[in-house]
């Protein structure tokens, strides 16, 4: 019984983990895996709000993530976390389902895999008082945000994959100067060092005239080294600008900039479980 | 041709079939004759104290075959059973084929190479085919791994296969109606009598016996002699000097079945294990960097002493005895490594 690896076998792992840095990575749980994760974003590691005074970011939590996942077939994962929330909307509650429908053949006929992504956000923050800001919640539905996202990627080689993606945010209530919807891209990469070590890069562009780094937008660049320890533990280390966590916050609020020192140091525990 | 015509040709009811049994009146020849209702016939009280429970409402070989390859079946009262196990079916470490080309030996090399022949995994677990017809279970070194929980199932094959439900394969325990479905479809993969290369003077003499009253045990004694009526277990420790190994040296050719028919039946994307192998570089450079380390991913320390449960993981990976791999077969192993990882 031979195992056939290449040919018609469909690629494994394009990238180790269901996210890269900040984006869903083309991956899914495999049926009946449960993955619980843990994600961390400190306070900015130089700048103004960085240094000694807060230990070089390690002392602020930008945003938190607590979730669960679970594949229910080895290409329909869903997942709901918890995050603390680093945009204007706070004390969020995400739920996903992420759905790939194409995966890469060695040498068949499918060159890439292709995964779909449909996220939403509620932001269970106290209702403020003040008029006008964006947690007055006149109506609950302002509560609400949504991300729909197509992945599309390949593995090149067993140490090189390379992801692109093209997303869109609807978030039902924004300031009086946004928009309500918002196009954005992606692109990811891992490169693998070893069997267990490999490095990762992503990115996210907002595409809209009003999301210029002129009026304080920019994109959330992320490089990082994920080690898989075996035993199915994966443990990520980031650096990255975007303060936020998921993409209902990243994409739209990233008002961080590298180049001014607000990145900051992130990690993942993903610890998964057979149910 | 003039055996032949001696062995008494009369109905068979018997063939593959447990309910068939009562009905057995006249016997002769049939390649395909269960040995373990043969042996039923003849008297053998071993063989007795394993029948199904024909009482237990629900249970049938069919869904004893979808519990052992999938982990469960259609319940007594309609609907799916919940799984098992989590983690692991029977097939993930049993074969349910013949996996030795000479029933009456123990050698694991003649099995990889029979077994890679008949496109078959190698496994660390006895094959299932040929299970009702064993008559100890658990044996050798499996009280150092189970202790005291060894007792119930050593001499009874219904505690065998609880013990393996909720100890090997970190499950639940078995409901009766799935127990005894199980056992059916094991009566139905007993070893046939062709499995035991019986010559005609030996056929003759077991027909003869099957139709006659007298003490049979002769009869017995030649169909046991066949097989072997218990599969040893001895745990072996990893070499002293893991990066030296064991004092062997290898050949890559068996290394290569080894690896995969044993190491990717469970690794190969995430099977049965977390740890994902497959046959590309960047696999066989960790094996073998890590092969000679003290560590967990050590392959000498994997085979030979398995991986132990983890804090909220239940799943594990059972260890290879040297009735299954051989030390020279773990060099082998190795340099297959070795040479792939250049």
């Amino acid at each position: 019984m031979a195992v056939a690896v290449w040919g018609q076998e469909t690629v494994f792992q394009t990238f180790k983990d269901t996210r890269v840095i900040n984006s869903h990575s083309v991956e899914t749980l495999k049926a009946g895996r449960m993955d619980i994760r843990i994600s961390h974003r400190f306070g900015d590691i130089a700048g103004t709000a960085g240094g000694w005074q807060t230990f070089y970011g390690l002392e602020n939590a930008s945003d938190i993530m607590i979730g669960a996942e679970y594949g229910f077939t080895d290409n329909l994962m869903m997942g709901i976390n918890r995050t603390k929330g680093a945009g204007p909307l706070k004390q969020n509650v995400h739920g996903f389902l992420k759905f790939r429908l194409i995966t890469q053949e060695y040498e068949g006929s499918q060159p890439f895999s292709l995964a779909f992504l449909a996220l939403g956000s509620g932001s269970t923050m106290p209702k403020s008082e003040i008029e006008g800001v964006l947690n007055f919640f006149e109506k609950s539905a302002h509560r609400f945000s949504y991300h729909l996202q197509v992945i599309m990627a390949r593995q090149f080689s067993e140490r090189f994959s390379f992801q692109i993606s093209g997303g869109w945010t609807y978030r039902n209530i924004v300031p009086s100067d946004d928009q309500n919807d918002l196009v954005s891209v992606g692109a990811a990469t891992r490169f693998q060092l070893t069997k267990s070590i490999g490095i990762i890069v992503d990115a996210n562009f907002p595409i809209s005239e009003l999301r210029t780094t002129e009026n304080g937008y920019y994109p959330a660049l992320g490089v990082g080294f994920e080690w898989e320890t075996g035993g199915g533990h994966v443990f990520q280390l980031n650096v990255t600008n975007a303060t936020g966590i998921a993409e209902t916050d990243f994409i739209p609020y990233t008002q961080t900039n590298w180049a001014d020192g607000q990145y900051r140091l992130g990690f993942t525990i993903s610890r998964l479980f057979t149910l | 041709m003039r055996n032949a015509v001696t062995l008494i040709i009369l109905s068979i009811f018997l063939v593959g079939s447990v309910a068939s049994w009562d009905e057995v009146h006249n016997k002769s020849w049939d390649d395909q004759l269960g040995v373990a209702s043969v042996l039923r016939e003849l008297g053998d009280s071993v063989v007795i104290s394993k029948l199904p429970d024909f009482t237990v409402k629900g249970a049938s070989a069919e869904k004893g075959k979808s519990i052992i390859e999938m982990g469960f079946a259609e319940k007594p009262g309609g609907g799916k059973s919940g799984k098992q196990s989590s983690h692991f079916v029977c097939t993930s470490c049993h074969n349910t084929s013949q996996e030795d080309p000479d029933l009456t030996v123990n050698d694991p090399l003649a099995r990889l190479k029979y077994t890679a022949d008949k496109g078959m995994p190698f496994l660390q677990a006895t094959t299932l085919y040929g299970a009702v017809n064993r008559e100890t279970y658990y044996n050798g070194d499996y009280y150092l791994k189970y202790g005291e929980l060894v007792e119930p199932a050593r001499n009874d094959i219904r505690g065998a296969i609880q013990l393996c439900a909720t100890e090997c394969a970190q499950g639940r325990a078995l409901d009766d109606w799935e127990m005894e479905s199980i056992l059916l479809y094991l009566w139905d993969i007993d070893l046939k009598l062709v499995d035991l290369n019986l010559n005609e003077e030996e056929k003759e003499m077991v027909v003869d016996h099957l139709n006659n009253s007298n003490d049979h045990q002769e009869a017995i004694d030649l169909i046991k002699s066949r097989y072997l009526l218990k599969s040893d277990a001895t745990f072996v420790y990893p070499p002293d000097d893991r990066k030296q190994g064991y004092d062997h040296a290898g050949n890559a050719e068996n290394g290569k079945l080894i690896y995969e028919n044993s190491c990717l039946h469970c690794h190969y994307k995430q099977k049965y294990s977390f740890f994902h192998l497959d046959s590309r570089k960047l696999s066989f450079k960790h094996l073998r960097a890590k092969a000679g380390s003290y560590s967990r991913q050590s392959i000498y320390q994997v085979i030979r002493w398995g991986v132990p449960t983890k804090s909220g993981k239940s799943s594990y990976m059972p260890q290879y005895t040297r009735e299954k791999l051989t030390d020279e077969m773990v060099e082998d192993l190795r340099a297959y490594i070795e040479q792939q990882a250049q």
